[in-house]
């Protein structure tokens, strides 16, 4: 008897609670039509003067933990602008990024958040990201977006002739080695493949001085740029990842490996500092990120590393990342958020995200300043930072294709089997290929 | 809204007022359940038949995520035998491993409730603190090869190597995991009456005789409870391998979850449903076989 009435009760809450719930999953994709229609009408031409007269709150996302270069701008920018109050909220770069999918797909996202430029070929093709040349009026601070930054870096940030970032710092690979024992051993720093071969079996001693790499896209992809081959074909249609330069820069790579000179970085080997410190490493590969690491977990080291060049077969080439900033489609305050985003964007601001996180600032005019290009007694006495200024010009972000996160790890996958010796090279790469094409044909 | 409200039929007011506050109190756990798990369910059900990334609108698409799974996805394949390669593994050592601890602990040693308090401390422990603790045992230079090497045992590749990196994961996993057994078993063994034992051994029954018919039969429910418990909870196996592996190298320690995870990281709701209904699907079909067995031997 009571059955049926709970049952029947059930039926009517579910009702009611789905009827809600289904009105309020269609609220997030309603701000795309609205923002899509204004963007080329009058709104336009108007947004980069006025900043919004009543009093507004943005919510900002911040990934760069305690050495942040966002959160000392928040005082000085709430000065400047009495009309807007910033809500800051620091989250770890797993952290943001699980929530980023959370509150994209179903939640009050934030008006401003830092993300890593890997990200997004996901958010891009799903429409996550207001068009900030819209919104800027095609400036930033004054300067047009294509003079503010290198093509590269231009490129990293546009999708579907829309700008979707504003580049806040740029992450590209140089070679860090260990310039005390290419003093001591009287070798030079390679420029080209041949000369890294023989730097590395020259440097190699027992279980030391290895030149270390990681099986994965990044690493492997500055191969396969070095050799003059890409990823995908230029119209993102067809995976090219197996062509003959691929194969060939692939098999150099392995080729290290196999004279035992290089050592494959599995995280059984725990994290890279340790090797760094411990001596197994005397070359790698990273980006001008790493810096940071090197001062702040070993201090010890100084004067021992140079940053050069990573040598090159054909061409210098390397991923092209970093971290953007953003404002999320679903945002209510974008005039707001973008009034933040050009704040951090200033020259001066944006030599902040230098002396503060010791990361690169994406910015020309703050690459160019002479507070970044100091003498660093870390990295003997030499302009580290102009080395991946140099790698930013000839630097390609990864494909912006919906179905990114597949190519990628089934070419990670093929760099893991080919370290493990369990397939060839060719054989390797022409089964990711085929995943991959698969997944980029769907 | 102009019609007249129809008078409830007594008997129904009657056993509202009669019931109004026991009502009110299951209506919390009710309605939390209908909110947090029904409507979920429900919503990844149909998600699960549609292309859906959250962002844009959801694409009905039939069954074609699931056709996807079985037909072309060599990943989820492998992340299928992983998982059951997993189980196996796991349930054959966890629960002997248990019942074998449980039988020592059951003789009358000392310190007794230090042995069962220091079996059970890993269980009680967060599963990515332990699965941080392996991966540092696990590390190349690590304590474990450290002493391989002192036996003159080259070192092993815990974690890299495709062949053991599934083996080291459930090794962490029984370790984790066995002291609940070894409670539940010790609970169970503790039970048994031992006038049952007493008249065994007037009738001359051995060690092995008395374990063959009279522990294991008293222990049945308890080894089904065990097993239905263990198996669900490692057919959904995540935290160590997030931890330790991140599915990796070459797949060999993708899981199920552990492959719902990236898609769902990756914004394919509708692909990342449908795992979790074959999931789901899967413990149906294992809770069942097990419903059967228990009530047959009860």
């Amino acid at each position: 008897m009571y059955n049926k009435k709970v049952l029947f009760s059930l039926v009517i809450i579910v009702g009611l609670l789905l009827s809600s719930c289904a009105s309020a999953t269609t609220q997030p994709a309603a701000p795309v039509v609205p923002a899509a229609t204004e963007a080329p009408s009058a709104a336009a031409p108007s947004a980069p003067t006025t900043a919004p007269a009543e009093n507004v709150t943005i919510t900002v996302w911040d990934y760069y933990g305690e050495a942040t270069p966002i959160k000392p701008l928040i005082e000085p920018f709430q000065a400047a602008h009495p009309n807007i109050k910033i809500n800051y909220e620091a989250y770890d770069w797993d952290t943001t990024q699980q929530k980023l999918d959370v509150v994209l797909t179903g939640g009050t996202p934030p008006d401003v958040t830092t993300v890593d430029m890997t990200w997004i070929p996901k958010y891009a093709s799903l429409g996550a990201f207001a068009d900030l040349n819209a919104l800027s009026g095609g400036s930033l601070n004054g300067v047009a977006w294509k003079d503010a930054y290198t093509a590269g870096a231009l490129k990293a940030i546009t999708f579907n002739d829309q700008i979707i970032a504003a580049l806040y710092d740029f992450d590209t690979y140089g070679l860090y080695y260990r310039s005390d024992l290419f003093e001591q051993k009287g070798i030079k720093v390679p420029t080209t493949w041949d000369e890294l071969m023989a730097a590395a079996k020259a440097l190699h001693e027992g279980d030391k001085y290895y030149y270390e790499f990681d099986a994965d896209t990044f690493h492997g992809s500055q191969w396969i740029y070095e050799n003059g081959g890409t990823l995908l074909s230029p119209d993102n249609k067809t995976v090219v990842f197996n062509s003959p330069e691929a194969v060939g820069a692939i098999t150099f790579n392995d080729s290290l490996l196999k004279e035992g000179v290089a050592i494959n970085w599995t995280t059984d080997q725990g994290e890279r500092i340790q090797g760094v410190k411990d001596g197994r490493i005397a070359m790698f590969s990273d980006g001008p990120y790493y810096m940071g690491i090197m001062k702040s977990a070993a201090p010890e080291m100084a004067g021992q590393w140079k940053v050069a060049m990573h040598p090159t077969s054909k061409q210098n080439g390397s991923y092209l990342g970093g971290t953007g900033l953003v404002i999320p489609v679903g945002s209510t305050q974008k005039e707001a958020a973008w009034e933040f985003i050009q704040y951090a964007m200033q020259v001066e601001n944006q030599i902040g995200v230098y002396t503060n996180a010791g990361a690169a600032p994406a910015l020309k005019a703050a690459l160019s300043s002479p507070e970044v290009n100091v003498a660093d007694p870390y990295f003997g006495g030499e302009q580290a930072f102009s080395i991946f200024l140099k790698t930013m010009e000839t630097a390609t972000p990864f494909p912006y294709v919906r179905t990114w996160t597949d190519i990628d790890n089934a070419f990670t996958n093929a760099m893991q089997q080919i370290a493990l010796g369990d397939l060839t090279v060719q054989e390797a790469l022409d089964q990711a290929a085929q995943t991959a094409q698969e997944a980029l044909n769907q | 809204m102009t019609a007249i409200p129809l008078p409830l039929p007594r008997r129904v007011t009657r056993s509202v007022k009669k019931y109004a506050i026991p009502y009110l109190f299951i209506a919390v756990p009710v309605i939390s359940l209908i909110v947090f798990l029904l409507i979920p369910m429900v919503a990844s059900l149909w998600w699960s038949l549609n292309d859906y990334s959250g962002l844009q609108p959801p694409k009905f698409v039939g069954l074609n995520n699931y056709i996807q799974l079985f037909t072309n996805d060599k990943i989820f394949g492998k992340g299928l035998v992983n998982t059951t390669v997993f189980v196996l593994l796991g349930m054959s050592i966890g629960p002997t491993l248990g019942l074998l601890t449980a039988l020592m602990l059951n003789q009358k040693v000392r310190f007794r409730s230090f042995y069962r308090t220091a079996y059970y401390l890993p269980v009680m422990t967060s599963l990515v603190v332990v699965s941080t603790i392996w991966l540092m045992l696990y590390n190349r230079n690590g304590l474990i090869n450290t002493v391989l090497q002192t036996f003159g045992v080259a070192k092993v590749g815990w974690l890299s190597s495709p062949h053991v990196a599934l083996i080291s994961i459930v090794i962490a996993s029984v370790w984790q995991g066995f002291g609940f057994e070894t409670v539940v078993f010790l609970a169970a063994l503790q039970s048994i009456p031992r006038e049952l034992y007493e008249a065994a051994m007037i009738d001359g029954a051995g060690g092995g005789a008395q374990f063959r018919y009279i522990t294991l039969p008293s222990l049945r429910p308890v080894i089904v409870f065990v097993y239905i418990i263990g198996i669900i909870g490692s057919y959904q196996v995540f935290d160590q391998i997030y931890v330790m592996s991140s599915g990796g190298p070459v797949y060999s320690t993708t899981t199920i979850v552990y492959y719902l995870f990236t898609k769902f990281m990756d914004l394919r709701l509708g692909y990342a449903s449908a795992i979790a209904y074959v999931l789901f699907a899967i413990l149906v079909v294992f809770s069942y076989i097990q419903m059967r067995i228990s009530r047959e031997r009860a």
